[in-house]
Order: structure tokens, then C-alpha cells, then sequence
């Protein structure tokens, strides 16, 4: 017995400090990263990761605002269709080769083809809302990109995380004949190992130029402070925390609410939560029998008490909002905090008013967060108290996407991932049904009003085009905005300069270890 | 024996190409679109029949399957729509972890089954008995996630003996992988046990009631040899068919101990490939799995005779 208490302590030693070559940090991804091909096939894990190895010409200040990452400075001319970047200088790629406008040139028309699938092609590409008509460089260190009419929205899409940020890279990213081989990126990381649901492993590049100053957004400070970050694969959320008390993990980011039970207030773990720019709404489709009638959808609207709800489902977490605008955004103003009003014998008298007849409306959610099931369980109770019928429809995500997409729902429970930019968060809502059925809000006042944003340059004449939106968007009630959640994390007391912003992207920079 | 090997393998071939159908049907019948999946939310119509186009989505459901299955007789099962990976790669990187954690549960929990089902009977109703039964009902009512995750709390967290995050396979330590798929093991052990001694204590019982096992007695022989040389024999063989099955379902995957312990398995390769509708891999674990399913039944049969004598192959 002694014998065999001897060898398991020998065994338990030898795991808990096994020999390590450098500073090792471990941080959890929920499910594996989908490839290593920046903003093409992606989810927000893969773009995580990955704008720890590429760089774009801009980048996300901590607000949101756009800032310059390999680009030191531009300019746009005159009729707002050309932009003259010029690059940083003292740049190199993870292959020891410098940046210069002939690798910027080969990313952006790489991006551009329609074959790579690159998310921001339908923004950018041919039947986008600024799309680029050619890429060229001048001299080695200056690239001009021209654009067929202005839109201001264009280096804010350039700095899309969900794109991934447009990252340059070196044309021996791919291989001769043109398929995908690794990124070749700028980034203070390298690509390491990626062992397929497992861990990705990514090492400090030693000869990375960061750009002065303290950490922003992800640009600023970018200083890669362990030898070795291993994004290690843990579907398990309970088996994540346990790994992290156990110290098998140090950094937990993203985490539900609900998952804080059990682990909150524990002195060996620090707690962060930091509100982002996502949005949980109520969709509604207006051309339902039922739901195309305003007074109905008034009447579902005044039913949710999003602050009780918010409060209930993000644990005091997140930011009740009504407003696509969210919260953490500077665009959010005094238009977009006003909040509808919970008034049931309203709701009734609308209901009645329009004829309702207690038929069931059905209500589409699924369990691709918890929070998103709870949402509806919830909102279906609210609902009752006025008399409306709801129902749930559970789905599992691929289904629910499905129907989202083509709009084949009466109401639905909807997050949508952060977007830095408002005429983005209010994009997300506004179309036309014929050409994107997903779209909500099918309304030719509030299409031209966001046209107009997004061709608007000032701050303040966006502001007021946001204001207009807002008001108009509460009054038709296409869809019922919710909250903003936050960002949690646990990392261990022994992690230093973790900090998360508003955007839903892991930063590990600046992260280190006692 | 190898005729009926050949005849066995033959007989396999209509039941694979059903499955084939039945697979390549149902996953098309799950609402959800793989392109949809792959491009994310904001994806327009052109850019989703692209990837469609792209994929053979876009084509008559006969010539999709047709597709198929040549590639597959071919031993081409395609590639991955997310990660572009052929799928028998995929496949064959996954399976070799299930493959060794079922292979020793199995074994381990055959190994309690005989040793504790065989004495149940022999001391029916005894405080043994009792014992056996109720350990084994309790077993058996157990989830794997649960008891995985108080294994994993205990050993994992509470004392700190065995890891249970961040795999190693025995290529680069085998010490360290030896240590991280105890708990996994000793999970489904625990899991598989149940029933298989139920089934053990019940055919033992049968046996041990039966007149030659009465003249063994009254020949004087002990218990022991009773027991191991004309009870086990007899008794094993309703229990190995209970194996092959066990084994047959477990070896295509244990998707819940894989999430729970986070293991690279066939388990969570198909539930990932399920929830991202990658058709591709979907198709080809499954018809992986209904091969190993039929392969390790036609070992279990030809076991049989090992066991008991009366049983040819023929």
C-alpha cells in the first residue's frame, strides 16, 4: 500500500510540474478552431485565435474606432474613392521576410476572388456596398485601394474581426497551386501545432514589431509575454473549471453566466466581465398573418421586462437594452437608453384592438448558448401574462440558422456576435425580404436612413441618424432588442495583465505569468 | 470456417450499402445547411450557392449518393466540408483512442462480470448475491457523464492524482497517457459492468440448475472446478453475444466520456460533424462504425465454438 501511495505522489508530482521549456499559457477554446485561413471558413474561436498570428493594414482601437496596425497612416482623396496607405517600415513575416506592398497586394486580391470565400467579400467584392475595384501599389511601401463610390464603412470592415481583420500575410501562406497551407502573419504569435480537437499551439515570435504605447483594442502594446500559448480544446464546461482549480488550465474566457456557480469568490482565481457589443433580440417576422400587424408586436414588446430578464438570464451580468445600438457603444446616447415600458393592460388592449385571437404563435430558440433558451422560456411566460400564446420550438443550431436565414419563423430568439461599427448593428436588422429573407425590418424609410449612415462620415450626423433608427425602430417593433451581455472570465491569480474589451475576440497578449 | 468467414463477409455487403442509404438519407433529412454552417449568419444567396456548387450540394440527390459511394468503395469516404481533411484520415486519427479505451473497459468490465456474476449464482440469495445485484442495478442506473465527472472531481481535482485535460497520446509519453485514460476507463468500466454481470449472474443461474452440473457435483469435483470447467463455458456464451454488442456500439464512439474527459474520439469527431452538418465526415463514421459493428459481431460468433463445443461454424 505504500508502495503503490509512493508511486501515485511520484506520478501526481510528475504531471503537476512536468519539465517545461519555456512559459507555457493555457487558455480554453469551447470547440475546435475551423481552420487556419483568416475570415474565410471561420467561427468566432477561429478568428480568435487567429488575430493572435495576422495583422491588417487597421485595426479596433478599445472603443471601437478604427486605428492603424501595419499601415502607419492614410489618406483618402478627395471624391472619397481612394485610400493611400502606407505601411509600416522595419515589418517582417513570421518567415523573416519584410512586409512590403507586394504582399499587401497579394492578400487584398486573394481576398477579393471569389473563390477564396472571404466573409467581407459581400461588402467589399462586386455587389457589395463599397466594393473595391482595384488594388494597387505605387512604390514598396504604399498601397492605393479604389473603391467604385465612397463608403466610409470601408476601413471599418477592413478591421472585422469576423473577417479576420483582412490580415496580410505572405504569398507562401498557400501552396503552388493555390490551396491553403498556414498563415504567414505579422502577429506577436506563430502558428505552432494545431492538433485537431486538442489544442492549438502557437509561439511567441521573437522578432515581432509592436506598436508603442499601452494595450488597445488589437493594436496597441501587442507584446507576446509567454514563450508558448496553447488554446486547448475543452467542450465540457464543467471540466474546464475543474481544470482551471486544478491549475491544468489558467485562463477561461467567455464563460456563461451560469457557469460562474461554484467558482465565484474563489481568492485563487480572478474575475473579469466586461460589457461587449453583441446583441440578444426577440426577431419577429412582419410578414406573418398574425405579426405583420403592428399592434401585435407593440403588444409582445410592452409584455418583456428586459431589465427582469436581462437580471434573471445574465446573472446582474449584462445591460438591458432596447436599442440595436448596444450599450458599450459610443453611438449609445440618450435616444438609444430609453427603454419601453413594461404595460400589460396596454398590451391587452392592443391585442384586442387587433383581433387576436389566442392562436399559437411559435417562438424558434435553441441551446447554441444557454442564454438563448432561457430567453425564450422567459419571454413566453411575460407573454402569457397579456394573453398571447407562445410557443416554444426548440432547435439545434444548424436548424435554427436555417430558419433564421430564410426567415421561416414567427418569432425567434436571436444573439448576434459583436459589431464595432452602429450601421452594422442596425444592418443586422434592416433589408429587403426579397433579397435577404433573414432581415427583419423591411421598411424603405429606415433602408435610406441607413444608406445614409453609412455614407456618412461625421460622428455627429451618424449620431443622429442612429437617434432617427432607434425611435423608429422601437415604434415599429420588428423585432425586440434585449441585452448586451458581458464578457466573462476567470484566469488564475498567478495570470498577469489579462484583460478583455469590448469585442468577443481572446486577447493574450500582454498576458503573462508569475 | 473460412467459407463461412467469406459467406459471413458477404452477407455484410447488402447490410452496408442499407446503411449507406439510410445514413446518406437521414443527415439530408435534419434540417440545416452545411454551407449556411460553414459561411455564418451574414452569409448572402450568392455566396451560399457558391459553396453549395462548390460542395455538390447544388446536385440531384441520386448523383450526390451515387458520388459517394463509388469514392467510398474506392476507399475514398471524401473530405471534411470544415476542415477540409479527407475523412479517412479523420477517421483513423480518432478510432484509435476509442478503440483502446472500449477495447480495456470492455475487457475489465467482462473480466467483473464473469468473476462477480458467476459467484452471485453460485451463492443465489445470499448476502453475496444481494450485494452483486444491487451494486449492479445501481451501476446500471448511473449516467456516464455523472459518475465521469465525480471521478474526475475526486481524482482529478480533490487529490490531484491523474490529469484529465490536455490528452498526450503514447507516441510522446506513455506514462502520462497511461495515467490520463484511467479515469475514462475506469468510467466505462464501471458502466458497462452493470449489465453485462446481470446477464452473467442469469445464464449462471440457468447453467447451474442443469442435470450435468448435478453429476459434476455428485462426482465429487470441487466447486471451483464446477464452476470454471462446466458452469463459465456455458454461461459465457449469452453474455459474449452481449459483449460483441457492447463493444460494436461503444467502439463507434462514447461521445459523452470523450466530452467529459476531453479525449480526440470517433464519439465527439461525429457529434461535432453532426452539429456542423459535415455531411462528409457524418457519412463516413457512420459507415465506419456499421463496418466495425459487423466485423467484431463475426469475431464474437466465431468465439463461440472457443466456449462452448456444441456451437460449430458452419
Amino acid at each position: 500500500m505504500r508502495v503503490l501511495s509512493l508511486l501515485v505522489a511520484l506520478g501526481a508530482l510528475w504531471i503537476a510540474f512536468p519539465a517545461r521549456a519555456g512559459s507555457i499559457l493555457r487558455a480554453r477554446l469551447n470547440s475546435d478552431i475551423v481552420s487556419t485561413d483568416p475570415g474565410t471558413r471561420r467561427d468566432e474561436n477561429t478568428d480568435g485565435v487567429l488575430l493572435h498570428l495576422v495583422e491588417g493594414l487597421v485595426g479596433s482601437r478599445e472603443d471601437g474606432s478604427v486605428a492603424p496596425m501595419l499601415a502607419s497612416r492614410w489618406s483618402i482623396s478627395a471624391d472619397g474613392r481612394v485610400y493611400t496607405f502606407t505601411l509600416r517600415p522595419n515589418v517582417v513575416f513570421h518567415n523573416g521576410a519584410p512586409l512590403t506592398s507586394a504582399e499587401v497586394v497579394w492578400s487584398l486580391q486573394r481576398y477579393l476572388k471569389p473563390g477564396t470565400r472571404w466573409r467581407c467579400l459581400e461588402v467589399l467584392g462586386a455587389n457589395g456596398i463599397a466594393p473595391v475595384t482595384s488594388v494597387t501599389a505605387p512604390d514598396l511601401h504604399t498601397v492605393e485601394v479604389t473603391l467604385a463610390r465612397p463608403a466610409p464603412i470601408f476601413l471599418t470592415t477592413l478591421a472585422r474581426a469576423d473577417c479576420g481583420a483582412t490580415g496580410i500575410m505572405h504569398p507562401d501562406s498557400v501552396q503552388a497551386d493555390g490551396s491553403w497551407n498556414a498563415p504567414i502573419g505579422t502577429g506577436p504569435f506563430q502558428l505552432g501545432e494545431w492538433r485537431h480537437n486538442q489544442f492549438v499551439q502557437l509561439e511567441r515570435f521573437a522578432r515581432y514589431a509592436a506598436l508603442p504605447g499601452p494595450r488597445d483594442g488589437n493594436v496597441g502594446g501587442k507584446h507576446a509575454l509567454v514563450d508558448e500559448l496553447r488554446f486547448m480544446i475543452i467542450p465540457d464546461s464543467s471540466a474546464a473549471r475543474a481544470a482551471l482549480i486544478r491549475g491544468s488550465l489558467d485562463v477561461i474566457d467567455n464563460l456563461y453566466p451560469a457557469d460562474l456557480m461554484g467558482i465565484r469568490g474563489r481568492e485563487d482565481l480572478q474575475f473579469q466581465s466586461v460589457p461587449v457589443l453583441d446583441c440578444y433580440s426577440l426577431l419577429i417576422q412582419t410578414q406573418d398573418p398574425v405579426l405583420r400587424d403592428v399592434r401585435v408586436r407593440t403588444a409582445i414588446a410592452l409584455t418583456i421586462d428586459a431589465k427582469a430578464l436581462t437580471k434573471a438570464i445574465t446573472r446582474d451580468t449584462g445591460s438591458p437594452n432596447n436599442s440595436p445600438i448596444p450599450v458599450a457603444s459610443p453611438f449609445h446616447g440618450p435616444a438609444e437608453a430609453r427603454m419601453r415600458p413594461v404595460d400589460i393592460p396596454r398590451a391587452r388592449q392592443l391585442l384586442k384592438a387587433s383581433g387576436y385571437d389566442g392562436s399559437v404563435i411559435r417562438l424558434i430558440t435553441s441551446r447554441r448558448d444557454p442564454q438563448m433558451f432561457d430567453t425564450a422560456v422567459i419571454i413566453q411566460a411575460m407573454a402569457a401574462q397579456a394573453g398571447l400564446n407562445v410557443q416554444i420550438e426548440l432547435l439545434d443550431w444548424p436548424a435554427h440558422l436555417a430558419r433564421y436565414t430564410t426567415g421561416n419563423y414567427q418569432l425567434m430568439v436571436e444573439s448576434f456576435s459583436p459589431r464595432l461599427d452602429p450601421t452594422l448593428s442596425f444592418g443586422l436588422f434592416i433589408g429587403d425580404k426579397r433579397q435577404e429573407p433573414r432581415k427583419v425590418w423591411d421598411s424603405p424609410r429606415a433602408r435610406a436612413l441607413l444608406d445614409e449612415a453609412t455614407q456618412a462620415a461625421d460622428p455627429a450626423v451618424r449620431q443622429s441618424l442612429m437617434d432617427q433608427l432607434t425611435l423608429d425602430f422601437l415604434a415599429e417593433a420588428p423585432a425586440v432588442v434585449l441585452f448586451n451581455s458581458s464578457r466573462l472570465s476567470v484566469v488564475r491569480a498567478a495570470v498577469t495583465g489579462h484583460q478583455n474589451w469590448p469585442s468577443a475576440q481572446p486577447r493574450l497578449w500582454g498576458v503573462g505569468l508569475h | 470456417m473460412l467459407g463461412y468467414i467469406l459467406k459471413r463477409l458477404l452477407l455484410t455487403l447488402p447490410t452496408l450499402l442499407l446503411v449507406s442509404v439510410g445514413v446518406f438519407l437521414f443527415i439530408r433529412l435534419i434540417p440545416g445547411d452545411p454551407a449556411l454552417v460553414l459561411l455564418g449568419e451574414g452569409a448572402d444567396a450568392a455566396s451560399l450557392a457558391g459553396v453549395r456548387a462548390d460542395l455538390g450540394l447544388d446536385r440531384p440527390l441520386p448523383v450526390q449518393f451515387l458520388t459517394w459511394l463509388g469514392h467510398a468503395v474506392r476507399g475514398d469516404l471524401g473530405r471534411s466540408i470544415f476542415s477540409g481533411e479527407p475523412v479517412s484520415t479523420l477517421i483513423l486519427q480518432h478510432f484509435g483512442l476509442t478503440a483502446l479505451v472500449v477495447l480495456t473497459a470492455v475487457t475489465l468490465a467482462t473480466l467483473i462480470a464473469i468473476t462477480a456474476g458467476l459467484v452471485a449464482a453460485w451463492r443465489q440469495d445470499s448476502a453475496i448475491d444481494l450485494a452483486v445485484v444491487g451494486a449492479a442495478t445501481v451501476v446500471l442506473a448511473v449516467p456516464s457523464f455523472w459518475l465521469g465527472l465525480v471521478l474526475l472531481l475526486l481524482f482529478g481535482v480533490k487529490l490531484g492524482w491523474l490529469p484529465f485535460v490536455g490528452y498526450v497520446p503514447f507516441s510522446e509519453s506513455a506514462v502520462q497517457a497511461a495515467l490520463f485514460l484511467v479515469m475514462p476507463i475506469v468510467t466505462l468500466t464501471i458502466t458497462e459492468s452493470g449489465v453485462l454481470t446481470r446477464m452473467m449472474r442469469a445464464s449462471s443461474i440457468d447453467v447451474l440448475q442443469l442435470d450435468y452440473v448435478t453429476h459434476a457435483r455428485a462426482k465429487g469435483l470441487p466447486e471451483s472446478t464446477v464452476l470454471i470447467r462446466h458452469v463459465f463455458p456455458n454461461a459465457f456464451a449469452p453474455t459474449l453475444t452481449l459483449v460483441g454488442l457492447t463493444l460494436g456500439h461503444l467502439l463507434g464512439g462514447v461521445a459523452v466520456i470523450e466530452t467529459v474527459f476531453t479525449l480526440p474520439g470517433l464519439g465527439r469527431l461525429m457529434v461535432d460533424a453532426v452539429l456542423a452538418r459535415d455531411y462528409p465526415v457524418v457519412q463516413g463514421c457512420l459507415l465506419f462504425t456499421a463496418v466495425v459493428y459487423v466485423v467484431v459481431n463475426l469475431l464474437v460468433d466465431l468465439c463461440y465454438p472457443i466456449f462452448d463445443p456444441r456451437v460449430t461454424a458452419r
